[in-house]
């Protein structure tokens, strides 16, 4: 009982601390805090693997200033990504897309990391001990004299 | 003069190589261990060749000596003495020459280190391996990455300078070098790894023989990326440290693969197991270093189609694959010997959280390398172009960090082979109410969102965890009498020190992409703007400061009403965009991150200033240095071996020779450790 409570405090005050946390952290946004979000998903052509957010080439303000205009309109971010992608094309998203040969990206970690989890949890099935058991008395009893030999010295 | 000096030290080199492999390959198979001792000077030649190829090639970029092509494309009469040298490792012709000294200085290490092994056939053909790698490096020096090529028609009197990036910041000067130690370092286990194969000796002596170069290179290799990352963060201007970068990739992969290797080879150490599993770490490893070096150095992150531009890309793809292919090829073929003799007999034991530490370090090894070549092979399939970028690097990778945040928590209180729930429990206590505590402080400091909170909580965990662990066996090292600094030596209290190291990084990351504030200001002379709580006044432009090296305009920046700071933007002649230098007020809680995005149009105009508040950031530095010592610590020789019949003192209160307890005791140590008091018996 006693070992019961004491780990069912710590994790109820755990819960109560996230649920805490995890409130007030999606308010509304203002437009400005809506464009960086979106900013942040979008390559920078000209640099290397920028996010148009991060860059201050001449191209990534053109981008940004695009973003800024179209969500002060009212789009949403799939609305002003689609609207970027249909005049850079698909690579100007960072995301890659979740569909067609791309969505692979995706799904391949997840896929192997579950059969990887599946070989393993086998694996311990295999591994089941065969000798298993806490040591008997006669174990104990050779242990012990063992341990006296020694510190009789040698 | 320069151009026949280098182009002798790369021939000497390369053929020094060759005959190192001939001459101990025969020694091997005729068994004559007066060839495999006179491999030892072959080593020597090598290095010889790779400071006499080094030393040309300072010497022109120190003279300036504009006949070379490198020079004359990378050197230049305005760059300052500091980068002048550094301008080596400024493109890829010098850098490979820098790649081979490393290489040859650790060959030169290994024969001196086993010198009285060097007929022993397993550090034989580790030596060989050494020298083959050496003879590749030197053969990109003769042909496609020919350093020493000398300017075709009139010989210019000046050159562009190295790329205005790389000459902007000291820590340029190391960063390159000490990746470069790590990376390079990583051929010895993998040689001794390839030796073992083919000796068939395939026990652990191996294993022992390099665990300490291991250590090393892993070492500098951190060191190396947290470098990068810091140069970054002072460099670049946008207030990032890690960008998922294709070359920040590239260095990360083999710090993933190496750090599940120091970690799973422990189970190896103790239990026998995972034979097959370590040496494939290994292996994979340094084909991802020279995979590393593919994808950078070729071009094809550009483009599929231009690698072929460079035949670099194509040499470094066929050693990568021959890599690959002759190391399978070896595994299979001692695939019997390789049968491991143990079993793990729990899940939940030191050797199950192993497992699962390289399940997870596999997978976020895999995601990486996956994100940074599949817009390449979606492009090759499809002729599509798509970008994998931050977003998705960070949404894959944050679990993957997290369970390895709260397996670190664990694992160290785990024993060997089964634990108890109520063991376990008793050894997590306080380590879960630290990290409870952690949580709860973190809201109450006005922290927000489930996924950093979850990350701060097992933060603390874990460091609660490590701590508890190091004043165990400190203290007991303390009460046989070690002296304070000695008690912290050795391989786990050292591995502590870096996992506390983690955890600093691990928090400070978190924090400083989670809770970023970043704005731009157009201000006026003597206007402010105030953002997260802090006050910015811009004061007016410093005087144009004009060197031949580069032209600096700053702007004076007060800070908060203290200090004043001056970010700045550099024109440098040879190249159109001007580079930034930010100006960053470090601070324990949060740093002031201050840009000069737009000088003034006209004399005594607005400026326009970026300003990002970025919590922790300096902690990430702070954290890799911890990470640094602690693997010091770790690699650093102990004064002498605990032999078999030292005393330790026991749960009993009387004193039993040490090898009865290490047999005995479920022990939370491993071999090398101090034991923990922890009832015997």
């Amino acid at each position: 009982m006693k070992r019961t409570l004491s780990i069912l405090v710590p994790l109820l005050v755990v819960v109560v601390a996230l649920v805490v946390g995890s409130s007030g952290s999606d308010g509304p946004k203002t437009s400005a805090e809506r464009a960086q979000a979106i900013a942040g998903t979008v390559r920078c052509p000209e640099c290397q693997g920028q996010s148009v957010a991060s860059s201050d080439a001449p191209a990534a303000v053109a981008i940004r200033e695009e973003i800024d205009r179209r969500v002060a309109a009212g789009e949403s971010e799939e609305e002003v990504q689609a609207a970027l992608v249909s005049s850079y094309g698909e690579g100007v998203l960072l995301n890659p897309p979740g569909s067609g040969v791309a969505g692979l990206v995706w799904v391949l970690p997840v896929a192997g990391l579950v059969v990887a989890a599946g070989g393993l949890a086998l694996a311990f099935r295999r591994w089941r001990p065969s000798t298993a058991g806490p040591p008997s008395e006669e174990d104990r009893r050779l242990v012990d004299a063992a341990r006296r030999r020694r510190r009789a010295g040698p | 003069m320069n151009a026949a000096l280098g182009t002798a030290g790369v021939a000497l080199g390369l053929a020094a190589s060759l005959l190192g492999v001939v001459t101990l390959a025969v020694g091997l198979r005729s068994r004559r261990p007066k060839l495999l001792r006179v491999g030892r000077s072959y080593a020597w030649l090598v290095l010889g060749g790779a400071v006499l190829a080094t030393v040309a090639m300072e010497r022109a970029l120190i003279t300036r000596d504009f006949s070379l092509q490198y020079v004359a494309d990378n050197g230049s009469t305005a760059t300052p003495a500091l980068y002048n040298v550094a301008t080596l490792w400024a493109a890829l012709e010098g850098s490979i020459i820098l790649w081979a000294l490393i290489l040859a200085g650790f060959t030169v290490g290994v024969v001196v280190k086993f010198r009285t092994r060097l007929t022993d056939p397993l550090v034989g053909w580790a030596s060989l391996v050494m020298l083959v790698v050496c003879a590749f490096f030197f053969m990109l020096l003769v042909g496609p990455a020919n350093p020493f090529t000398t300017v075709a028609g009139a010989i210019p009197t000046d050159g562009p300078g190295p790329n205005p990036l790389l000459q902007n910041h000291p820590l340029m000067a190391i960063h390159p070098p000490m990746l470069y130690l790590g990376y390079v370092g990583f051929t010895v286990p993998f040689a001794f790894a390839v030796a073992a194969l083919v000796t068939g000796r395939l026990g652990e002596g191996w294993l022992a023989a390099t665990r300490r170069w291991t250590l090393l290179a892993w070492g500098f290799l951190t060191i190396g990326i947290g470098l990068g990352s810091w140069w970054s963060y002072e460099v670049l201007g946008w207030g990032g440290f890690w960008a998922w970068d294709p070359v920040e990739n590239a260095s990360f992969l083999p710090w993933l693969t190496g750090t599940a290797y120091l970690h799973s080879v422990m189970v190896q150490e103790r239990r026998g197991m995972l034979r097959v599993w370590n040496l494939s770490l290994l292996l994979s490893t340094f084909s991802l270093t020279i995979l590393g070096t593919f994808l950078t150095r070729s071009g094809v992150l550009d483009s599929v189609h231009s690698f072929t531009e460079s035949p670099i890309g194509m040499w470094l793809l066929v050693a990568f694959a021959a890599t690959v292919v002759v190391t399978v090829g070896l595994i299979g073929w001692r695939g019997d010997r390789l049968r491991s003799p143990g079993s793990i007999d729990s899940p939940v034991s030191r050797e199950g959280a192993f497992l699962l530490n390289n399940l997870l370090f596999a997978a976020f090894a895999f995601v990486v390398l996956l994100g940074t070549v599949f817009p390449l092979v979606v492009e090759a399939v499809n002729d599509e172009r798509i970008s994998v970028g931050t977003p998705y690097f960070n949404r894959m990778t944050a679990p993957i960090g997290l369970a390895l945040l709260f397996l670190m928590a664990v694992a160290p209180a785990l024993p060997w082979r089964k634990a108890s729930g109520e063991l376990l429990w008793d050894r997590l206590r306080w380590p879960t109410w630290a990290g409870v505590a952690t949580l709860v402080g973190a809201v109450a400091i006005g922290a927000r969102g489930i996924s950093p909170l979850v990350a701060f909580a097992l933060g603390g965990f874990a460091a609660a965890a490590a701590v508890r662990q190091l004043a165990l066996a400190v203290g007991a090292a303390r009460r046989q009498g070690a002296s304070p600094l000695r008690a912290f030596v050795g391989r786990s209290n050292g591995g502590m020190i870096v996992h506390l190291g983690v955890v600093v990084v691990a928090v400070a990351f978190t924090a400083a992409s989670s809770y970023t504030t970043s704005a731009t200001y157009t201000l006026a002379e003597g206007d402010s703007a105030t953002v997260a709580g802090h006050t910015v006044t811009y004061e007016g432009m410093n005087p144009e400061d004009v060197s031949p090296q580069r032209t600096l305009v700053s702007a004076r920046v007060r800070v908060d009403g203290g200090q004043v700071y001056e970010p700045a933007l550099n024109q440098f002649p040879n190249a159109t965009q001007t580079i930034g230098t930010p100006s960053v007020r470090v601070g324990a809680t949060e740093d002031v991150y201050l840009t000069l995005v737009a000088a003034p149009e006209r004399e005594g105009g607005p400026v326009v200033l970026g300003v990002i508040i970025e919590p922790l950031a300096s902690w990430l530095w702070v954290g890799g240095g911890i990470m640094g010592f602690g693997t010091l610590l770790a690699a650093w020789p102990t004064s002498r071996r605990r032999r078999e019949d030292d005393p330790v003192p026991s749960a009993e209160g009387g004193r039993l020779p040490a090898a009865d307890v290490a047999r005995m005791e479920d022990g939370e140590a491993g071999r090398d450790d101090v034991p923990v008091p922890s009832g015997v018996g």
